[in-house]
């Protein structure tokens, strides 16, 4: 059930100072900025790297080594590097699907909803940038093994493009469909 | 209820649509732009690095179409090409910019070219600060000995962890904290968080 909200009941006059009229939208934005600098300085600790992220990185790389090899690469995987013959990727912070999670999450937990929405956004979202994801490391080393000209390019500009704008976008559609609407009211004249 | 919750559907769909649409277009206008993106990029930091040094020994000196080199001109010849970067890779997210600021269904075309005129200039700024980061990381941790002679051990953190939360979390999420700011309002209206302004 939609919890009322008072402050959309009665919206802030024309004339009030600028942080009154746009209060939802800076507190948004100001929570954002701290939660991602906080999930990143969290995650740019020695300790948090070696025994979280490291360990999450690879079992990206066995997830998809075995996606590799159901293609028919014969690839073998060590920690977070992924080996075969033709080609090899280590992959590594910024490519492991990690940036696109916490841009997520500090735009969901920042957003004004109910937990339940947050948490089922979040484990979905999650879910489905890790999935993005794996496409990405798979085509990746598709393109270092048939079109290797064009593996910086991608690697760098269009995947980090497919994998962050669908995290926005689909933070969006969380946004728009999913996050619970306070209970109707006047418009503002 | 059930109207309003298709409305709300349509009105993100309409968005995710649009913006897939527009990165067609304004992907092949960002690869023409890059190479005179990069010379522009390179001379400002280069500029705004100047302002932190006495005299000025720092060039940031362009290799091709995407790559730079930082240069120190008070290093041994040999020496002086001290870092490569992809200059190309510090600017990829105004393809997000772009194609977020143009999607934004029912808001008019000259808002909607106006919000990006401010975004686009924003994010210039922003670069720039990217490569001025870039360059003074390099400076505090990747050259050895003379960086610790050079930079304390709080300047070797304060400019490692800014080049590590603006390389990845900020460059990455800055489209999203634009259109955030220029456009929540009219997501929030959407889902009636906030009441229609008259």
């Amino acid at each position: 059930m939609a919890k009322k909200d008072a402050s959309a009941k009665t919206p802030p006059a024309d004339g009030a100072p600028f942080w009154q009229r746009n209060r939802r939208e800076l507190t948004f934005l100001i929570l954002f900025v701290v939660l991602l600098g906080g999930g990143f300085t969290l995650i740019s600790i020695n300790w948090v790297n070696d025994h979280v992220i490291e360990p999450f990185t690879a079992g990206i790389a066995r997830t998809s080594g075995v996606a590799l090899n159901l293609l028919g690469q014969h690839v073998t995987m060590a920690g977070t590097a992924i080996h075969s013959p033709r080609f090899s990727v280590n992959i590594r912070n910024g490519c492991n699907g990690v940036e696109a999670m916490l841009i997520f999450l500090a735009a969901v937990l920042a957003f004004p909803a109910s937990w339940k929405s947050r948490l089922t956004g979040l484990a979905l979202g999650i879910l489905a940038i890790q999935v993005v994801n794996l496409v990405r490391v798979v085509a990746l080393f598709l393109t270092g093994v048939y079109f290797p000209k064009i593996f910086d390019a991608s690697h760098t500009v269009i995947w980090q493009t497919i994998v962050i704008l669908f995290g926005v976008l689909l933070w969006i559609f969380w946004a728009n469909r999913f996050a619970v609407p306070a209970a109707p009211t006047e418009p503002a004249t | 209820m059930a109207a309003g919750k298709a409305q709300r559907r349509s009105w993100a769909l309409l968005l995710i649509r649009n913006a897939l649409l527009w990165l067609l277009p304004v992907a092949p206008f960002w690869v023409l732009a890059t190479p005179v993106y990069n010379r522009f990029l390179l001379g400002s930091a280069e500029n705004l690095v100047h302002l932190t040094e006495s005299p000025d020994v720092t060039d940031l000196v362009r290799k091709d179409n995407h790559f730079a080199y930082v240069s120190r001109r008070d290093f041994p010849p040999s020496k002086s090409l001290v870092h490569s970067f992809r200059v190309t890779d510090v600017h990829f997210h105004l393809l997000m910019v772009a194609a977020l600021f143009l999607a934004v269904p029912a808001v008019a075309w000259r808002r909607r070219l106006e919000n990006l005129g401010w975004a686009l200039l924003i994010t210039v700024f922003f670069d720039i600060f990217l490569v001025f980061f870039e360059v003074k990381f390099v400076y505090a941790t990747r050259l050895g000995a003379w960086s610790q002679a050079h930079y304390g051990a709080f300047a070797r953190n304060f400019w490692g962890l800014g080049k590590h939360l603006l390389d990845l979390p900020f460059k990455f999420s800055f489209p999203f904290l634009l259109w955030a700011g220029f456009y929540l309002r009219e997501l929030m209206v959407e889902i009636r968080l906030t009441p229609r302004s008259s």
